[in-house]
C-alpha cells in the first residue's frame, strides 16, 4: 500500500474528507498533516482504511466509523468516534467530552485521560482509557465496556443501563444507581482479551466493575403506556 | 451555543488582532453578533467610555443630553467623541471623559437614557466593542485589529433566549465597576429568580439576555467585598444552569464552569502568554504549533490568570 498525504490547514473540511475517501478507495495508507484541531475530520471512513492524523483533531473525528483504523497522534476534541460501528481509533493524548458517544462497536483506545461522559449512551464496543475518565462517564450506556486504567471522576456510571465500566484506581464518586461488583475470573479474562492487542495486560490489577443497580424506573416491569401521558 | 475567548499577552501588543483571530475560528458557534473587551494601557487620567445610540437620526440631541448628565456629575469630555455608523439605525461611540465624582451615581442617571443611549463599558483600560455580525465584519467596522493592549475577551453569539440586538451582545460590562467585563457560553436557568432578587436590591437590567445577569451578579458580589476568585467560586453553587463564563479586570482573566460540565474551555498557557477559547482550533490560531493544550472539561471548575503572572487570588 502506498502512502498518500492530505494537508488540512485552512481548507474546507468537506474537500479534505472527500480527498481522504478517494485515497482510501485507491487503497492508500493516508497521512493527514497540519490538522490544527479542525472539526469533523475523517467522518464515515470505510472498512480497511488506514488513516493517521498527525497532530490534534477537533470535534467528531472518526465519527460514524464503519471499519477504518484511525490513529490520532495527539488530542481529540469532543465526541471522537461518535456513532462508530466497527474499526479502531487510537488517541495519543487526551480525548475531549463524550468520547465514543453512542458507539455501537469497534474499539477506541485513549492513551491519556478522557473528558466527561466517556461512552455516553454507547450501545456496544469497547473504550479503553489508559488515564482517568471524566465526570459522569458511562452515563446511560446501554452496552459495551468502558475500561479506565487511571481512575474515574465524579458521578461515574450514573444512570447506567446494561453497559459496564471497569476501573483501576480511584473513583471520585459513583453516580445514581451505580453499583460496584466483584468481577469473576472469567470476566477479568474477557477484559484482558480486549487489552492484550493493545499491550496493556497487567495481571496484578485490582479491578472494580461498575454496573447498574437496576433500581431506576425503566428497569421495572411497568406498563409503558402509563408514562406516555396520552 | 456561543463561542468565548480570552487572551493574555506578556506586555502590550496586538491583543485586538489576536481576539479577532480567536473569534474568527469560532464564528460557526454564532454569527448573530460579535464582541470584544480589550484592555489597553491604563490611562492616568479619566476614563474611556464606549456606548451605543439607538437612533442615529437624533444622535446630536441624544449625545448632548448624555454629555449634560456627565457634566452634572462633575465630569466632561476630554476630547471629541468618535462615532462609528453604517446603514444600520444604531451608531456606536467612543468618548474620553474626566472622572465623574461618583461613578455609580453617574451611571444610574445616565441609564435613564437607556431607550436612546446605552453605556457599553467604562474604564481606565477596558473598551468593549460589540455589534451585529461575524468577527471580521465587526472588527473591520470598529478597527479592532489595530487595538493594542495586554489582554481581553471575545464572544460570538448565537442568540437563543433573547433578541438579536447590538446591545444584547457580549461582552457585558459589570456596571458600575470600571474595567470589569464578562463573556458567557451557556444558559442561566434561574434567570428570572435572580433578576427579581437583584432588581429588588436596586440593580437595573438593560437587556433580557441571561448573560447580563452574570455581569450584574458579579457587580453585586464585588459590592459585597468578594474578590474575583471568591465570586467565581460562589457563582457555581449560586447560579443554576449550564455555563462557562469568563470575567476580566485590569489585572487579568478568570473563568467558572457549571456543576454539569456541559460547556468547554481550552487553554494554551506558555508561561503567562495565554489563549483561551471554547474550541481548541481557535487557540491554535494564536499558537499554531502543536503545543500542549489544557482542557477544562470537568465540573465546578474555576481559574485565574494574571497579566504578567500577577496574582489575582487576593
Amino acid at each position: 500500500m502506498s502512502e498518500y498525504i492530505v494537508e488540512v490547514g485552512k481548507r474546507h473540511i468537506k474537500e479534505i474528507n472527500e480527498e481522504i475517501q478517494h485515497a482510501a478507495a485507491a487503497d492508500k495508507v493516508i497521512r493527514v498533516v497540519n490538522t490544527l484541531s479542525r472539526h469533523n475530520l475523517g467522518i464515515g471512513l470505510p472498512v480497511g482504511c488506514k488513516v493517521s492524523f498527525e497532530g490534534s483533531t477537533g470535534y467528531y473525528c472518526g465519527g460514524l466509523n464503519v471499519g477504518a483504523t484511525i490513529d490520532i497522534e495527539r488530542n481529540a476534541g469532543w465526541a471522537c468516534g461518535e456513532g462508530m460501528s466497527k474499526g479502531h481509533i487510537t488517541v495519543g493524548g487526551y480525548a475531549g467530552m463524550s468520547c465514543g458517544a453512542a458507539m455501537m462497536g469497534g474499539t477506541i483506545h485513549v492513551k491519556g485521560d478522557a473528558g466527561p461522559r466517556v461512552g455516553v449512551a454507547m450501545k456496544g464496543g469497547n473504550i479503553v482509557v489508559e488515564g482517568k475518565i471524566g465526570y459522569q462517564s458511562g452515563f446511560m450506556s446501554h452496552s459495551g465496556k468502558i475500561i479506565a486504567l487511571g481512575g474515574a471522576g465524579e458521578s461515574c456510571a450514573d444512570a447506567l443501563w446494561e453497559g459496564e465500566i471497569w476501573v483501576v484506581g480511584e473513583i471520585d464518586s459513583l453516580g445514581v444507581d451505580a453499583h460496584a461488583v466483584e468481577p469473576t475470573a472469567e470476566e477479568v479474562a474477557e477484559v484482558d482479551a480486549i487489552l492484550d492487542p493493545l499491550g496493556l495486560v497487567d495481571t496484578s490489577r485490582e479491578w472494580r466493575k461498575l454496573v447498574s443497580g437496576q433500581r431506576l424506573w425503566y428497569f421495572e416491569s411497568r406498563d409503558a403506556s402509563a408514562w406516555l401521558m396520552i | 451555543m456561543c463561542g468565548i475567548a480570552g487572551r493574555i499577552r506578556r506586555g502590550v501588543g496586538t491583543v485586538g488582532r489576536d481576539l479577532v483571530d480567536l473569534m474568527d475560528a469560532q464564528e460557526h458557534r454564532g454569527a448573530d453578533s460579535t464582541g470584544f473587551a480589550v484592555y489597553g494601557p491604563p490611562r492616568d487620567v479619566g476614563y474611556v467610555l464606549r456606548g451605543i445610540g439607538f437612533n442615529k437620526i437624533q444622535m446630536d440631541a441624544d449625545l448632548a443630553d448624555f454629555t449634560n448628565i456627565l457634566r452634572d456629575h462633575g465630569s466632561d469630555l476630554l476630547s471629541d467623541p468618535k462615532i462609528v455608523q453604517d446603514a444600520n439605525k444604531h451608531y456606536c461611540f467612543r468618548m474620553e471623559i474626566k472622572e465623574p465624582t461618583d461613578l455609580a451615581a453617574w451611571v444610574a442617571d445616565a441609564d435613564e437614557l437607556t431607550d436612546r443611549i446605552e453605556i457599553q463599558s467604562c474604564g481606565r483600560s477596558l473598551e468593549i466593542i460589540k455589534d451585529m455580525g461575524g468577527s471580521a465584519e465587526v472588527a473591520e467596522k470598529h478597527g479592532v485589529h489595530d487595538m493594542q493592549g495586554t489582554h481581553g475577551l471575545g464572544h460570538a453569539r448565537l442568540a437563543t433566549e433573547s433578541s438579536v440586538l447590538p446591545n444584547a451582545s457580549h461582552p457585558f460590562w459589570a456596571r458600575p465597576f470600571s474595567d470589569v467585563a464578562i463573556v458567557h457560553n451557556g444558559q442561566i436557568t434561574d434567570y428570572f429568580t435572580w433578576r427579581a432578587k437583584l432588581e429588588r436590591r436596586g440593580y437595573r437590567f438593560l437587556t433580557e439576555n441571561d448573560s447580563e445577569l452574570i455581569a450584574v451578579w458579579v457587580s453585586d458580589q464585588i459590592k459585597a467585598g468578594l474578590s474575583m476568585e471568591q465570586a467565581l467560586r460562589k457563582s457555581i453553587s449560586s447560579i443554576d444552569g449550564v455555563f462557562t463564563y469568563m470575567i476580566a479586570n485590569t489585572d487579568g482573566v478568570g473563568f467558572a464552569k457549571d456543576r454539569f460540565a456541559m460547556k468547554p474551555l481550552v487553554v494554551i498557557d506558555r508561561d503567562g502568554d495565554l489563549a483561551m477559547a471554547t474550541e481548541e482550533q481557535a487557540v491554535r490560531r494564536v499558537f499554531s504549533d502543536e503545543c500542549d493544550v489544557i482542557n477544562y472539561d470537568g465540573p465546578s471548575l474555576t481559574g485565574l490568570w494574571g497579566v504578567n503572572n500577577r496574582s489575582l487570588a487576593a
